[in-house]
């Protein structure tokens, strides 16, 4: 039995992470419509034994604001399930994790799917579960308006529930509140048993459901105190479902800018931060706030108090808690949160960064890291070439593959058959 | 007919794979698309099992749902085109056209949709609707949805992208087109967040058409795919197909139509040349889908005696004109130089 050690996922986003990413000299700044960059990006990755690759998604663009999107690269890309069954045939180890509605998606369609991309990939598929909360989104599936928090999380169970029975050969059919389904999945069962089920949700609801029904959760935490008191929050709630603790894999985001030394990997990002226009940061931290029309309030002044939101809960009371922690104009907190997204940034040189990791692994507040580089492919090399090999010296991460499979990697326990044919 | 006059060849797989084999089925897959893209053929259709849909029992199912299928199978060919079917009642219209959108970038402009017309057997049961559609509710549904995804297809011009990293200008927001649908099934406002396709847009391949249907093929598809009839009535019914085109003021070489052939076990293969020979001279269609049996070593036969029958006739071209699968089918957008 070896010891515990770090997982770690290659969260790919366009062109990086940061905001102003596909402005750096170094950046593939056509990463969207390439698909050769992506299969060199999954194949840095496998190289330096990520668990897994994660991609997220939303069915429609990220900003609302046009002008405002004109000046990003998010408003084109993959659509994620095409890229990882493209990734699947090109790599042959790590894990292959995307993210998909339950929204806009019908469970048998959606199970049926992720068991196409577990078959490509030998059993190395992952479905991140979520319920989508943007009105964006919303507008192209007919609905008039975002659907209530509570509901989206209660069709969310439902579909999740769905979607575990049919890939554990379930026979018999299910006839819900919000779904009906007659037969049996027409595919094979899955190498890994089911794939894995990954979520983010960091809500109570949220959280409850992650107890109930993921292999993996995703989460943002800043400070260590935030971190410690969620991952013992959820590990927490396992035992009401008859789990245990190690069922579940917690990994933070971390969005590290490493280099050689503390002086260069601080160029690196104030190079970055310097590429942000404000008009570009103060929109991103509106809509994680839903507050519209933040942009009439003074730049230089305090944030105003925002409006109880359907969105994302959890991640607005992480940015309001952050600015009156650090008495933050608007300025200054949307180009904070422009760069990591209200993730966990650090910057400095490979030993600094693997400490930090290795404190929030080693005290509890971490099973691993989702890590989510600047931009690329320049920064997730330099993740691989320089924090991956101080953490294998540590002994806290991989040499070599466990197995074959995305369970394996991640030691998960093959799923019970929940009532097979 | 093209004035070239050589007809398109298309081949379709389809879910059941009789063979018996220790080989994992992506290689087995992996090696008929190549081999039928070494033989010069325009497209692969690659069927998706429909539930129910009562597939021979004999047959080990395809682990694959098809346009993930797809996506692999671009990673592994450079030329020959690559259709998936996929189901107007599985998918949302905006899911769907991003699906294709993306797979068409990935393959660099070799993608299609092949979008049955007509509904699959029980298949709706699975998507929480017990009761299905009735056949004139499914037709107009199915207009819509088509109309939806091709104008999402076309949300973006094709240089709409400007990556211009100094002047902070990544697209030109004038050259994104919202689609703001608003219909009896669907409302859809776009754009995509997928950039245009390689070859404009996607190929729309239409198969199981009714006669109610034929107008909407007209309007919207790129290939149409007709099952095999008596020789004497294929000529008229191309011919009223091309007046359809017209009357919707397209250009009537813009539909390719196929006709589905199955070729049996004891077919003799130069019968199978003469019979397609004959019913092309007669102008019955642009070119054919051959229908493969279970058995995948069915392409080595058709592909080692037949083509090159077709070939010394003058009926198929000897190499690929262009990369993408509009310049195959010589359709226009294909970027052919």
């Amino acid at each position: 039995m070896t010891a515990r050690q770090i997982k770690l996922g290659a969260f790919l986003w366009a062109t990086g992470h940061h905001i102003a990413a596909w402005r750096h000299p170094k950046v593939h700044v056509t990463a969207g419509i390439d698909i050769d960059h992506y299969i060199q990006l999954a194949r840095t990755a496998e190289a330096a034994k990520f668990d897994m690759i994660f991609c997220e998604d939303a069915a429609g663009l990220r900003e609302a604001n046009i002008g405002i999107a004109s000046q990003t690269s998010r408003s084109i890309g993959f659509e994620p399930i095409s890229l990882l069954s493209a990734l699947a045939v090109q790599t042959s180890r790590i894990g292959l994790v995307s993210t998909a509605s339950t929204s806009y998606n019908e469970p048998y369609g959606l199970a049926r799917t992720f068991l196409s991309l577990d078959h490509l990939s030998g059993g190395r598929a992952g479905w991140n579960l979520v319920t989508s909360a943007s009105p964006i989104e919303a507008a192209n599936f007919g609905s008039t308006g975002l659907k209530p928090h509570a509901d989206r999380y209660e069709r969310a169970r439902e579909f999740a529930e769905v979607v575990t029975g049919l890939w554990h050969g379930k026979a018999s059919g299910h006839d819900g509140q919000s779904f009906s389904v007659r037969d049996p999945l027409d595919l094979p069962r899955s190498p890994q048993g089911a794939p894995v089920m990954v979520q983010a949700g960091a809500s109570d609801v949220g959280r409850d459901l992650a107890a109930r029904t993921a292999d993996v959760v995703f989460t943002a935490a800043q400070t260590f105190e935030e971190a410690k008191a969620f991952y013992d929050d959820l590990k927490g709630r396992l035992a009401a479902y008859g789990r245990e603790p190690d069922d579940i894999k917690i990994m933070p985001g971390v969005a590290p800018v490493v280099a050689e030394t503390e002086a260069e990997a601080r160029e690196k990002y104030e190079e970055l931060q310097a590429l942000i226009p404000d008009d570009v940061g103060v929109a991103l931290l509106s809509s994680y706030l839903s507050i519209s029309d933040l942009w009439r309030y003074p730049i230089d002044g305090p944030l105003p108090d925002p409006p109880e939101s359907e969105g994302m809960k959890s991640r607005q009371a992480l940015v309001i808690e952050q600015s009156r922690r650090d008495n933050l104009s608007i300025r200054q907190l949307a180009r904070h949160f422009a760069g990591a997204r209200g993730h966990w940034r650090i910057v400095g040189t490979a030993a600094q960064i693997a400490d930090e990791l290795q404190a929030r692994f080693e005290s509890g507040a971490a099973d691993g890291f989702n890590v989510m580089p600047a931009y690329f492919p320049g920064e997730l090399d330099a993740f691989a070439t320089l924090v991956v090999p101080e953490l294998q010296r540590r002994g806290l991460f991989r040499k070599e593959y466990e197995g074959r499979t995305l369970r394996d990697q991640l030691g998960l326990k093959q799923p019970v058959n929940c009532g097979a044919a | 007919m093209d004035s070239g006059a050589t007809m398109h060849l298309a081949v379709s797989l389809f879910p059941g794979i009789a063979d018996p084999s220790p080989e994992p089925g992506f290689s087995r897959l992996t090696g008929f698309v190549q081999k039928a893209e070494a033989a010069g053929l325009d497209m692969v259709l690659l069927a998706d099992s429909a539930p129910a849909s009562g597939g021979g029992a004999a047959n080990s199912p395809m682990p694959f749902e098809a346009t993930t299928l797809l996506a692999a199978l671009a990673t592994v060919t450079s030329r020959i085109g690559l259709v998936a079917a996929a189901s107007t009642v599985a998918h949302q219209p905006y899911n769907l056209a991003r699906r294709f959108a993306s797979l068409d970038i990935i393959g660099h402009g070799r993608s299609g949709w092949n979008a049955t017309m007509t509904q699959a057997p029980r298949e709706a049961a699975n998507f929480s609707r017990p009761e299905g559609f009735s056949p004139d509710d499914f037709r107009r549904r199915s207009e819509e949805y088509i109309g939806i995804v091709q104008g999402l297809w076309r949300g973006w011009d094709a240089d709409a992208l400007l990556f211009d990293q100094s002047g902070g200008r990544f697209h030109d927001p004038e050259k994104m087109h919202l689609l703001d649908h608003k219909g009896g099934f669907f409302s859809v406002r776009g754009p995509l967040n997928v950039a245009r396709s390689p070859q404009d847009t996607p190929v729309l391949v239409l198969s199981d058409l009714s006669e109610a249907d034929l107008d909407i093929a007209a309007r919207t598809a790129d290939v149409i795919l007709l099952d095999d009839g008596p020789l004497d009535g294929t000529t008229e019914r191309y011919d009223d197909i091309r007046r359809r085109v017209t009357g919707c003021g397209r250009d009537p070489d813009a539909v390719k139509v196929l006709t589905n052939v199955a070729p049996t076990a004891n077919s003799k293969l130069a019968a199978l040349a003469d019979r397609l020979e004959k019913e092309f001279r007669a102008r019955g269609c642009d070119g054919f889908n051959i229908l493969m049996p279970a058995q995948l070593s069915a392409l080595d036969d058709f592909v080692d005696l037949v083509l090159p029958e077709l070939r010394q006739r003058g009926l198929f071209r000897e190499n690929y004109r262009g990369t993408t699968l509009r310049s195959h089918l010589g359709l226009a957008g294909g970027g052919d130089r």
